[in-house]
């Protein structure tokens, strides 16, 4: 039965943990949602589950979880139509041959190095349950990710949004998320067959015929939304309601077919009207209650779910430093060699790699899907998510490092001059 | 096409090579367990209450909470098909899909049982 104190409790603690967190993480230099995140981590048996178990078993019983768990996933639909509207296939173009080559590789080489991380791990951290070739496509999608918000955050707080290389970065990382994602939905369908004893053509030709409703039907009425838009310069609350509902009929229809319920929250935002007005209008409608609110319930929801070095002996914290090196190693090194190769200056392609090395919440958002469906082990989520932090936390220091940002503040003033 | 094909192809092999490897009988989920009709509790007359397992499983290690009128923890080890535990040894038996577990359980204040577990669900997820 529902506790409503105990929920709204946990609610207060969670926000103002998260805030103070974020806080203190900005004033070294991180992203906001890097605090957020290593505040959930906090709030589990990571931290306050091993310093107080009394406490964290009062203020988190395990009875509690599944309402923070319903309304964090809540939170995670919205996030990902606001993640799907901020894409614009559009940013690919003139980018050209860098920009092709670099997304290629940078999913293609972590993507690989997953695959041959999942030889050594998986007779040690999975179980007969889940089938290699379902572990390891799981590892390698999880490897490839590039935290397509969080980049964008860091290049905005660094004001770098408009340099060469941060465009690029935001392109790539657009690239690599919609891959990303379809590999996802392409292994959440192989191991929901494979337990749900659902025929594979029925969730295959379903999806077939959803993405095609999608991008034929409900893209065309969508303008509708944007012509109003332009002629009052806002949207009726009337209009925004009709817009949560198809994000919701979406997710609700792709976890019907036995996708995700995110995937539909995200195919509907990708195919939203992109005009830049209107997407910021969106944005700043959807993303504020979802940010300070949802997200940080999302965090606090992975973070009991977390158990970084808690059991399992000095072998985890060898499981975890393989996956770091090798995650790193592709999506870093991958990235960057690319780059190179394509004409970039070492300096330049070594800011891409590290910049598409950021994993952050995209990463979070697929190991839980990955432990949800049983793809992953707890322990494997663990390894992860550690990695998950580890690749985030190291991207704007090693940036910095790499490339200071007056010269990247000079390569803006390049572009913004031969503009003019 | 050298720069994503190759690794493409790598990855088939990996996939391919994959498949000969064995992980460890799978025995996440929220189990039933049914004692032998005949046990009998050492501190009195009635018959010990029907507890249930919950078992949450990392490769060989694995958490099992045991629920016979109180929760308790302890951790587990699968070795082939054994399952080594605090107060229980089983046989691990079955297909992923239709698992079961037969074996002794020490139960407080009843001393070893007799134990049948058929899995009800391969509930997977950390909390």
């Amino acid at each position: 039965m529902l506790d409503l104190f105990q929920l709204v409790l946990q609610i207060a603690v969670i926000l103002v943990v998260a805030r103070v967190v974020g806080f203190l993480f900005q004033k070294i230099n991180q992203p906001q949602v890097m605090g957020e995140m290593v505040a959930g981590i906090l709030l589990g048996p990571s931290l306050l589950g091993w310093l107080a178990p009394g406490v964290s078993a009062a203020l988190f019983p395990p009875a509690s979880l599944s309402y923070l768990n319903a309304l964090s996933q809540v939170g995670l639909v919205v996030f990902m139509f606001v993640v799907g509207l901020a894409l614009n296939p559009s940013e690919l173009h003139g980018y050209g041959h860098a920009a092709v080559l670099t997304s290629h590789v940078s999913i293609v080489a972590p993507f690989c190095l997953g695959g041959l991380t999942a030889l050594y791990v998986y007779p040690r951290l999975s179980d007969d349950g889940v089938t290699f070739t379902g572990f390891a496509l799981f590892m390698g999608a999880a490897m490839s990710i590039t935290a397509f918000p969080v980049l964008a955050r860091i290049l905005t707080e660094r004001g770098l949004v408009r340099s060469r290389m941060g465009t690029l970065a935001i392109a790539c990382a657009a690239v690599d998320d919609v891959t990303g994602w379809c590999i996802l939905a392409y292994i959440v369908v192989l191991v929901r067959v494979t337990h749900a004893g659902r025929p594979a053509w029925a969730t295959i030709g379903g999806s077939v015929a959803y993405v095609l409703i999608m991008l034929f039907v409900v893209r065309r009425i969508l303008p509708a939304f944007e012509r109003e838009f332009r002629k009052r310069e806002r949207l009726s609350d009337d209009l925004i309601a009709i817009i949560v509902v198809l994000v919701l009929v979406s997710a609700l229809a792709t976890e019907w077919l036995g996708i995700h319920l995110l995937f539909g929250a995200f195919l509907m935002g990708a195919i939203m009207p992109k005009s830049p007005e209107f997407t910021r209008y969106l944005l700043h409608k959807f993303e504020s209650v979802t940010v300070v609110l949802l997200l940080p319930l999302f965090f606090a929801y992975t973070g009991l779910r977390t158990r970084i070095g808690v059991g399992g002996g000095r072998a985890i914290w060898l499981y975890s430093a393989l996956v770091i090196v090798v995650a790193i190693t592709g999506k870093l090194g991958g990235s960057m060699f690319a780059a190179r190769l394509s004409g970039m200056a070492w300096r330049e392609a070594g800011a891409l790699g590290i910049l598409m090395n950021t994993r952050g919440l995209m990463e979070l958002v697929i190991l839980n899907i990955g432990l949800d469906i049983g793809v992953i082990s707890p322990a494997m989520f663990s390894i992860m998510v550690l990695m998950a932090l580890v690749t985030t936390f190291m991207t704007t220091p090693l940036l910095e490092w790499v490339y200071p940002t007056r010269l990247l503040r000079a390569q803006v003033d390049e572009v913004h001059a031969h503009v003019a | 096409m050298l720069l994503v094909g190759l690794p493409v192809l790598g990855l088939l092999g990996i996939l391919d090579a994959g498949r000969s490897l064995r992980a460890p009988l799978s025995i996440t989920g929220e189990w039933t367990v049914e004692l032998d009709a005949g046990a009998r509790c050492a501190a009195g007359p009635a018959s010990p209450r029907q507890p249930a397992l919950s078992i949450s499983q990392s490769g060989s290690q694995a958490t099992i909470a045991l629920y016979d009128g109180h929760a308790a923890m302890f951790e587990a080890t699968v070795e082939g098909t054994a399952l080594t535990a605090g107060p229980l040894s089983a046989t691990i038996a079955g297909q992923p899909g239709a698992r079961t577990l037969e074996g002794t359980l020490n139960l407080e204040g009843c001393g070893p049982v007799a134990f049948r577990a058929v899995r009800q669900t391969a509930k997977k997820g950390g909390t």
